[in-house]
């Protein structure tokens, strides 16, 4: 696995070297041929508090974009994480499970949560932003937060 | 950001089974889902009952003396932690559409519980949001918990007129008497009752969540499709799958959480056990196998606890030094 490529956007880490879903935060990084990673970007894992716990689907299950490939809380909050491709759960991170201050602390690296084995890989990864677009998504909703208090300034 | 100008539908189902008083408002979280309709639902447990939250594992209670009791068990789908429940309390939720509650959790949860907050205050309590629980002072007076249910948020919580510290110590299942001391010494210190009436309590909430959002409250009912929900989760929830849920093993150290903040933490090698309650990280007891005297780490951090130990109990096992290194972490 090569190592991410990193920026940082107004004080928050990017993997640029990801595909990424703006309305969950979720990123998506081309692993194999047939395979991609899935995680939370660190302003997801920051916003949503310490997590206390995730507990991911079987290996196997079918997701589709949207639905739930595990379940996470943070603050006695319980939601799902949505997949953002369709896909069969093929590997899920047991380090994560074990320790979800994972994906705060590394968010891009150790912290992934899953693997999909992609129904459409291409189409899929059409409608996730990338490059320039994930950069300026990233930016405006880090300074969205900051208006609205959830970050500091 | 929430809806403006809306109703908000109120349901008050009375008194329920011990089952849906549960049941009843996952029912209408996926009714809420469908419909988009903002509800505010109450219901009050006929009789006593267990209720651990969805990520909780059945391995945290004692389930000989739950089932000597007569206490069921019931697995939620919002989060939290395993709880004694029984009719001295009346739960209220308040469900939403997803997209109308902001995506940041912390936001979302401050925004549905600040109204809760101002019926408590309403009704003569001193409540306040403190570390993101309703408090009066530095007690608990409300065990709150949230998740999402299809395209629903549900935010649930509780007027407590009565807490039986000692049954919601004995529903844990913690492996010596030290433990379970401590454990409901700091609930008695920590949760808190406020025996507001159950009535005013109902009105101020409607008002409270009504003005907040500026919704028209109206009395409603479950639809059909929530009732078939109601018995579709009848079913489930007393199902051993569903009880038990696929929850990991929390393996032998015991971290019990009396409020946010608040916890008492018990690790164990061999014959050595270190027990330490903490109030904001800070070290407020601890007990530890053959020392009598552990003033040293009163009034410490956490994390100084294995150095304490070290530079002022002299021959002490190296255990002890693992021990509390493990409960800090």
């Amino acid at each position: 696995m090569s190592s991410p490529s990193l920026e940082q956007v107004a004080g928050y880490p990017l993997a640029l070297d990801r595909h990424f879903a703006p309305t969950t935060h979720a990123w998506v990084q081309v692993v194999g041929p047939n395979r991609v990673r899935v995680g939370i970007d660190a302003l997801g894992a920051e916003t949503n508090g310490t997590l206390a716990q995730l507990v991911f689907l079987p290996i196997g299950t079918r997701v589709d974009v949207g639905q739930s490939v595990g379940t996470v809380e943070a603050a006695k909050f319980v939601g799902p994480l949505a997949s953002p491709i369709r896909g069969v759960v093929c590997a899920v991170n047991a380090a994560v499970a074990e320790d979800a201050g994972l994906v705060e602390r590394d968010p891009y690296g150790e912290g992934w949560l899953v693997e999909l084995e992609p129904d459409d890989l291409e189409a899929d990864l059409g409608e996730l932003l990338t490059g320039d677009d994930a950069r300026e998504w990233f930016a405006r909703r880090i300074a969205e937060y900051r208006a609205e208090g959830v970050l500091a300034q | 950001m929430l809806a403006s100008s809306r109703s908000l539908r109120v349901i008050d189902s009375g008194a329920a089974s011990a089952l849906q008083s549960q049941t009843i408002w996952h029912a209408l979280a996926y009714g809420v889902s469908e419909t988009g309709q903002a509800t505010l639902s109450f219901v009050q447990p006929a009789a006593p009952y267990v209720c651990l939250g969805y990520h909780r594992a059945l391995e945290e209670l004692d389930l000989g003396f739950c089932a000597a009791a007569g206490l069921p068990v019931f697995r939620r789908m919002v989060g939290g932690g395993p709880v004694y429940l029984d009719d001295d309390q009346l739960f209220f939720q308040i469900i939403l559409p997803v997209r109308e509650v902001p995506m940041v959790r912390a936001v979302a949860l401050e925004r549905l519980l600040l109204p809760a907050v101002q019926a408590f205050r309403e009704c003569g309590v001193d409540a306040s949001l403190r570390d993101g629980e309703i408090c009066v002072g530095d007690r608990k007076i409300c065990g709150h918990g949230a998740g999402q249910i299809a395209d629903a948020v549900v935010v649930c919580g509780n007027l407590i007129g009565g807490f039986d510290h000692e049954c919601a110590t004995r529903i844990l299942r913690l492996p010596d008497l030290a433990i379970r001391t401590e454990v409901e010494r700091m609930m008695r210190r920590y949760v808190l009752a406020t025996p507001a009436p159950m009535a005013d309590f109902k009105a101020a909430l409607i008002s409270a969540y009504a003005a907040a959002f500026e919704w028209t409250p109206e009395p409603g009912e479950m639809s059909t499709v929530e009732r078939a929900e109601l018995v579709r989760l009848d079913r489930e929830f007393v199902t051993s799958e569903w009880v038990t849920g696929q929850i990991p093993s929390r393996g032998p150290t015991i971290r019990i959480k009396i409020r946010e903040g608040v916890r008492v933490a018990r690790a164990q090698r061999g014959d050595t056990t270190l027990l330490v309650s903490s109030v904001a990280g800070t070290v407020v007891h601890a007990e530890l196998t053959g020392v009598h005297d552990l003033t040293p780490v009163l009034g410490r951090r956490l994390g100084d606890v294995a150095s304490t130990l070290r530079d002022n109990i002299p021959g002490l096992a190296f255990e002890a030094f693992e021990l509390a290194m493990e409960l800090a972490a």
